[in-house]
């Protein structure tokens, strides 16, 4: 039995994605199996293997953030946590204030550090014209290396500015495990809360990579579909034709609060966040185990923090990135977990319309997770045509998959073989 | 907040940083007032306003033996392996998992966990794609097109894996066959420390029976020194914590582990011990990236955090590890901080990044390791550069000399970027 016993309550959602700039337009996408993928917009992507990608669209940081200060030092990423965050936060009606503004924390999922390629560019011009670099070119005195872009490019710059905004003083870190990373900080959140480190959390990941130096990893590791010709159609988790992810961008984030106090301050609650599961797969660092093993045990561990069982879980929003090895090695966990349940858990992933939001995907999914739990409806693995026989679970097709769903668990596994698994679990099924 | 019935012990360390690759040999440094501060050479410093850091001077084949893995990890990750298979064999794990019956190994691996802190990346990575984008410029048809027509021919398919954040984890993972709870945190210089406290909280709650933490970072690059210089964070020679002309901090590079167990657990292999974690405080000031509060509010609460955490009084610590990074504006914010918690009665302070530099990630779990050895040998190290005390510090007790005994707990202090504080109690065995 586990120490730390505090139930926690979701009680606000926030969301930047490919599909919606906030938590109904997302829904609604979700649930319609809408597509978020389009050729690459905001960069010239003709020359790159995949010229597609998932991009946020429309999103006007000024009026989400009306801090024109802090948005000098915020990436594209940092902008849409700012702008899901605050979402989340005027969801659950409540913000850190003078008095309790210490025990309020934050767990962020960042995404890797990626230079900005007109950064590089003025690097390159002063110190490597010739393709080597050459340290002493940065001294000369015409190079104009730019302090506010260094702020930006810090580890915890997310962190940095979301603490600041929003006047969070507690506990505050970021967390990165690839593409699990929004999962981690969501699990990282509730082990806080339930050490009683902090009595309200904000927490959430955000990322993005759609620009030239951050799909230049992906498109370099063959990890990215190149259907160029069919974008929306080209992220098919477990279809079996399926040839790679479609690279995503955006923030999710809950806001975390202790149950009672939810129920005392008559807060709307989503879900509880009820269990978290984490481990490593230690088999290969690009390589998905093909027997599901290290997922496993990041399922059975989260179901086991949750104190439940396989028996009650209505709904599984999958990893399912739509390469050949992620989805055959989930779907191998999912029938291993659930065994001669699998044909009754609802299963989609909703990469299928979002695309993969790398370190915001795990966060994201949790969101969708609490919106699925609270309309008893599961969105749609969209673009599925061909069967895989590796695959064969209960994939939510056409039409939403409509019925109660008493819990839910949210997979992210990461490159690197980090899994990390959530459950959360309908109000109506958690005794007070 | 460890259960005083069966405390979260530490059980093995390992630590590779510019003044050694082991704690034997970080101690000697430390404890004879020698800094690991040098001239550096991983370029040229001529014509660079800071010519001095402290680099690990250990070869890549020394720091990982494997040739085939250096071709998809950086140099960070480097540290991170090594320091953390370091305190892994001190700890006798390994041994211990390969006598068990084969049969109990999978559970024990499934019950054997990793966190890690980490710097997140650095702009050294980039410049693989430098030699692409002097091509690119003069194509005829437009830069980026060609950029990326000709990716795959000038940089290696590798190049994500090799900058991983979570490499550390990863590697050191499939390495042992680790396959247990685990964490990669990201957050600049407190990530390390946090680790520590994150792998103690898992364990305490029994989400994993046995786990290493690990800090490991390689911030000693040009454009970080450029930078931090910039901001007006770098000075010119060994960092000079507290004293009255203290002008910045130098860049240090490398890793630190511990293995957290509970006592009964380390007892029972016959394990050594090495202290006690007795609790931990995170509070951050909301200030924004690089900007401090003036009162040092959140080092205060950080400590308050952790006295109330562990349970014990402030009148119980004997010792002090600040954080002091020689920066002006820092060491006088954690001075006042440590003043307002403790008032008239402070314990004796020192601090370790004179010796060998500022490890960014990796410096708060440096410093928890070798003040677990001051613990151990009963001996606190001097701030050996230290001058003359800031009179803005007041009577900050500061440690001068070699030769005081370290008492039986500890405090140790991190702060970072991004308003952090962390405060960790430990006690030394």
């Amino acid at each position: 039995m586990a120490k730390f016993q505090r139930k926690i309550a979701v009680t606000g959602l926030g969301l930047v994605t490919p599909v919606g700039n906030d938590v109904d337009s997302t829904w609604s996408a979700l649930l319609a199996g809408k597509s978020g993928a389009a050729p690459i917009s905001n960069f010239d992507a003709s020359g790159f293997s995949t010229t597609f990608g998932a991009e946020v669209k429309g999103f006007d940081p000024e009026s989400a953030i009306p801090n024109r200060k802090l948005l000098k030092f915020a990436s594209k990423s940092h902008r849409f946590a700012l702008a899901a965050a605050a979402q989340a936060l005027a969801d659950a009606g409540i913000a850190p204030t003078e008095a309790d503004s210490h025990r309020w924390g934050l767990a962020v999922g960042a995404g890797m550090l990626s230079v900005d390629y007109e950064d590089l560019r003025v690097v390159h011009r002063h110190a490597a014209a010739d393709g080597n670099f050459n340290a002493d070119g940065l001294m000369d005195p015409a190079f104009p290396g730019n302090p506010l872009a260094f702020c930006r490019w810090q580890a915890n710059a997310g962190q940095a500015l979301l603490t600041k905004q929003f006047g969070i003083r507690g506990y505050a870190s970021s967390v990165h495990t690839a593409c699990a990373s929004g999962g981690q900080a969501i699990g990282t959140a509730l082990k806080v809360m339930r050490r009683g480190q902090c009595d309200r959390m904000l927490a959430g990941g955000f990322d993005s990579m759609l620009n030239p130096l951050g799909i230049s990893g992906f498109c370099l590791l063959g990890a990215l579909s190149t259907d160029n010709d069919n974008p929306t159609g080209a992220s098919r988790p477990f279809d079996l034709t399926r040839n790679g992810f479609v690279l995503g961008e955006g923030a999710g984030f809950l806001v975390l609060e202790d149950w009672h106090a939810a129920v005392a301050r008559g807060a709307k609650i989503y879900a509880e966040l009820a269990g978290d599961g984490n481990s490593l797969s230690a088999y290969r660092i690009t390589d998905s185990p093909p027997d599901g093993n290290g997922p496993i045990q990041a399922i059975r561990q989260a179901l086991g923090d949750a104190g439940i069982t396989a028996g009650e879980v209505d709904y599984v929003n999958a990893h399912g990135t739509s390469t050949q090895m992620n989805d055959r090695s989930e779907c191998a966990a999912l029938k291993a977990v659930f065994a001669d349940r699998i044909g009754e858990v609802r299963v989609s992933s909703t990469k299928s319309s979002m695309g993969h939001l790398i370190a915001a995907a795990g966060a994201v999914e949790a969101a969708v997770c609490c919106l699925a739990i609270r309309d008893g409806v599961a969105p749609v693995n969209a673009n599925y045509g061909t069967p895989d026989p590796d695959c064969d679970v209960n994939l939510v097709l056409g039409e939403p998959g409509k019925g109660k769903i008493r819990a839910a668990l949210s997979n992210s596994l990461g490159f690197g073989g980090s899994n990390s698994s959530l459950v959360f679990r309908n109000p109506e099924e958690v005794s007070a | 907040m460890s259960d005083p019935r069966d405390p979260i012990v530490f059980t093995g360390s390992g630590i590779v940083c510019g003044a050694g690759g082991s704690v034997a040999e970080v101690w000697e440094k430390l404890s004879s007032g020698e800094t690991a501060v040098r001239i550096f050479t991983q370029f040229d410093p001529t014509k660079w306003p800071v010519q001095v850091a402290s680099e690990v001077l250990l070869s890549d084949r020394e720091l990982v033996s494997d040739r085939k893995l250096h071709k998809t990890i950086s140099r960070t990750d480097m540290f991170g392996i090594y320091a953390s298979e370091q305190a892994l064999a001190n700890s006798g794990l390994p041994a211990h998992r390969d006598a068990l019956p084969e049969a109990d190994q999978a559970a024990w691996n499934d019950r054997t966990g990793l966190v890690v802190g980490t710097g997140g990346g650095n702009y050294k990575s980039n410049y693989d794609f430098l030699p692409l984008m002097t091509e690119a410029e003069a194509s005829p048809d437009g830069a980026l097109p060609h950029f990326g027509r000709e990716l795959g021919n000038l940089v290696t398919p590798m190049w994500l894996l090799r900058n991983l954040p979570n490499n550390v984890l990863c590697h050191v993972g499939i390495r042992g066959q680790y396959k247990g709870t685990n964490a990669c945190i990201t957050n600049q210089c407190s990530s390390g420390i946090l680790a520590v406290a994150e792998a103690a909280f898992l364990i305490e709650n029994g989400e994993g029976d046995r786990l290493a933490a690990v800090g490991h970072d390689s911030p000693f690059e040009p454009e970080m020194v450029y930078y931090y210089h910039k901001l007006g964070l770098m000075s010119g020679a060994a960092p000079r914590p507290f004293d009255a002309l203290r002008d910045g901090t130098v860049f240090g590079e490398g890793s630190a582990a511990l293995v957290l167990e509970k006592e009964s657990e380390a007892i029972a292999r016959g394990a050594p011990i090495l202290g006690e974690f007795l609790g931990f405080g995170c509070c951050n000031e909301a200030t924004g990236i690089v900007d401090l509060a003036d009162d040092g509010n959140g080092v205060s609460r950080a400590i308050e955090e952790a006295l109330g955490n562990a349970g014990i009084s402030k009148s119980d610590v004997d010792l002090i590890c600040a954080h002091g990074n020689g920066n002006r504006a820092s060491d006088l914010t954690e001075g006042l901080g440590i003043q307002r918690v403790f008032g008239s009665a402070i314990p004796q302070v020192t601090a370790f990044k004179w010796c060998y530099g500022h490890l960014i990630a990796a410096s708060g779990i440096a410093d928890l390791v070798m003040t677990l050895e001051a613990m151990k040998r009963g001996v606190v190290p001097a701030i050996a550069t230290l001058g003359e005390l800031d009179p803005a510090m007041g009577s900050l007790p500061v440690s001068r000399g070699t030769s005081v005994s370290a008492g039986a707990i500890a405090l140790v202090l991190c702060r970072g970027f991004g308003g952090m504080n962390v405060a960790m109690l430990v006690r030394g065995r």
